[in-house]
């Protein structure tokens, strides 16, 4: 089989077989320890049905993109406005390097000394994670720009405002959608991992509360709620991307620049 | 006053020009360009000929002020409009000097009419009447059709046409072309040709055009310059005394083309 439909059903064929070998891991460590597909699933709807899981993922939801809405403009924005200052950018460029390398979930406990176990401290987090990963993209789709285009625009009259609008900015849209993709598994993450830590909700607190009371299904399920998030938040973002980038190639539009 | 001493007075005039670029292992780059000067009146159609790689691009460039130069000067209409040592290049001279690149340069991002009326879109004239004039010029270029298509979904000739129409379109009073019928078939490159002379001989036009076709550059050209190998100067200037106006078939059958043709043939070297 080819095409969409044939796509659907080899995926459908590997999902099987995931389940399949999670169920025989169950059945060889016991359901106790390991969990199972189906009892996972009975947790799920479990927790669907209290409005447990709902609730919680909702808070998740809402902490990351809290984080994204503070992170995102200026990790998107700085690479601009340094276009044309090569030296500040210069001398910034082993601070944000640093910076970058810290890994940020290490973090998790100064934030929420500083934030406290409310929202801020997730949010506080998945900005800072945001920040440097989409910061970087764009950098790299700033300096990408052909400069023939640029150069043949401000032939026909376009002052500095019009280089960053129609040129700048389009060529490099896919570098930041490169780099929010990146950053979205990254951004639910941290979030959960922050939760985990110290929080009494959201879908790390019930990850945390119910591996305390040794419910491994609900664990599960929980974690199932994560994975939900992350693939409903990359459909947004692909989606939104797909609308900017109507006019490349298809051969670009799915393979995308790297992260 | 600047004017140069031959009539009619010269629209633009490139004086003692030369270019270098920074060498990229250190020490001294060689010339590219070197004491190239010639003048091209108000309303002239210039073509230029010359090797590959002897800097015909490169020379484009200064005039357009993409590129800076090393020595020497522009003038247009008499005012000095570049010099060495410029603090800063004005591309363009204020719409005053349009530029078909050698690569289409189209905006990957934007359809292939919106291409074409950029220019008229930068300074608020993309209205109905610019927009007529965007649909007839790509008509004029057999793009009629194409509208709606983007860069990647149109042929390489077909990009090197709406690039052609986007230059036409704002109507600047110079304009420079390099090789913009290079990747046509000879029919279509007939076709453009033949509207390019309409236009030029309508409109009066002053055009400098880069080509490697002899016969083209003696059929559209008043005036063909032969450039040199690097560093590039002119080697031959030939008034090319031809009826007007012109059709390639017919001119290759004059009786004056065979020494145009071999005078240029042989200046390249
Ligand atoms: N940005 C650059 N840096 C260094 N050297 C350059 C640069 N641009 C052009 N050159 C050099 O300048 C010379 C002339 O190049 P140019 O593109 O002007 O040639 P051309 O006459 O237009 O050739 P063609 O007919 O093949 O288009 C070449 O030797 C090229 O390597
Ligand atoms: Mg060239």
């Amino acid at each position: 089989m080819t095409g969409p439909a044939g796509r659907a059903f080899d995926r459908l064929l590997v999902a099987a077989l995931l389940l399949a070998g999670w169920q025989g891991a169950s059945a060889a460590w016991g359901e106790y320890w390991a969990s199972g597909p189906l009892p996972a699933a009975a947790a799920f709807w479990r927790l669907v049905a209290s409005g447990s899981l709902p609730t919680n993922a909702l808070y998740t939801l809402e902490a990351t993109a809290w984080g994204f809405a503070i992170g995102l403009p200026p990790g998107i924005l700085l690479p601009f406005l340094l276009r044309r200052h090569p030296r500040i950018r210069a001398v910034l460029d082993p601070f944000m390097v640093a910076a970058y390398g810290v890994p940020k979930l290490a973090l998790a406990p100064l934030f929420i000394v500083w934030f406290g176990i409310g929202i801020g401290s997730k949010v506080a987090l998945v900005a800072s994670v945001t920040f440097f990963i989409v910061y970087f993209n764009a950098m790299a789709g700033v300096a990408a720009v052909d400069r023939r285009l640029i150069a043949t625009v401000r032939v026909m009259g376009a002052g500095e405002w019009r280089v960053l609008t129609d040129v700048v900015w389009p060529a490099s849209v896919p570098f930041v959608f490169a780099g929010i993709r990146t950053a979205t598994p990254y951004a639910v993450g941290g979030t959960v991992v922050t939760e985990l830590i110290s929080s009494n909700r959201g879908l790390g607190h019930l990850i945390q509360l119910s591996a305390n009371r040794f419910q491994t299904n609900e664990v599960f399920a929980a974690l199932f709620g994560v994975l939900i998030l992350v693939i409903g938040c990359n459909l947004a973002v692909q989606a939104v991307e797909r609308r900017l980038l109507r006019w490349r190639p298809p051969v670009f539009a799915a393979s995308g620049a790297a992260g | 006053m600047t004017a140069p001493h031959h009539a009619p007075m010269a629209l633009l005039e490139v004086r003692d020009l030369g270019k270098r670029f920074d060498a990229a292992g250190g020490g001294d780059a060689p010339w590219v360009i070197r004491g190239m000067g010639f003048a091209v009146a108000d309303g002239e159609f210039l073509t230029v000929v010359g090797p590959s790689g002897s800097g015909k691009t490169t020379l484009l460039n200064m005039i357009a002020q993409t590129d800076h130069p090393t020595e020497g000067e522009v003038f247009l209409r008499g005012e000095r409009i570049l010099h060495a040592g410029a603090p800063r290049l004005n591309p363009g001279w204020n719409r005053q000097i349009g530029y078909v690149t050698q690569e289409d340069n189209l905006l990957p991002w934007r359809s292939a009419l919106d291409n074409v009326l950029y220019a008229l879109r930068l300074v608020g004239a993309d209205d109905a009447a610019g927009r007529e004039r965007a649909r007839d010029l790509m008509a004029a270029v057999g793009l009629a059709g194409f509208e709606d298509y983007y860069p990647h979904q149109l042929s390489g000739g077909m990009r090197k046409r709406a690039s052609l129409a986007r230059t036409l379109v704002y109507d600047p009073p110079v304009i420079l072309m390099d090789e913009p019928f290079g990747a046509l078939d000879a029919e279509t490159k007939a076709i453009l040709q033949h509207d390019l002379m309409t236009v030029w001989a309508s409109k009066r036009k002053t055009i400098v055009f880069v080509t490697h076709d002899i016969t083209e550059a003696i059929a559209l050209g008043d005036r063909t310059l032969v450039v040199s190998r690097a560093p590039a100067r002119v080697t031959l200037d030939q008034a090319n005394d031809l009826p007007r106006p012109r059709r390639a078939e017919d001119v290759i059958v004059h009786p004056a083309f065979p020494p145009l043709y071999e005078r240029v043939r042989a200046a390249i070297r």
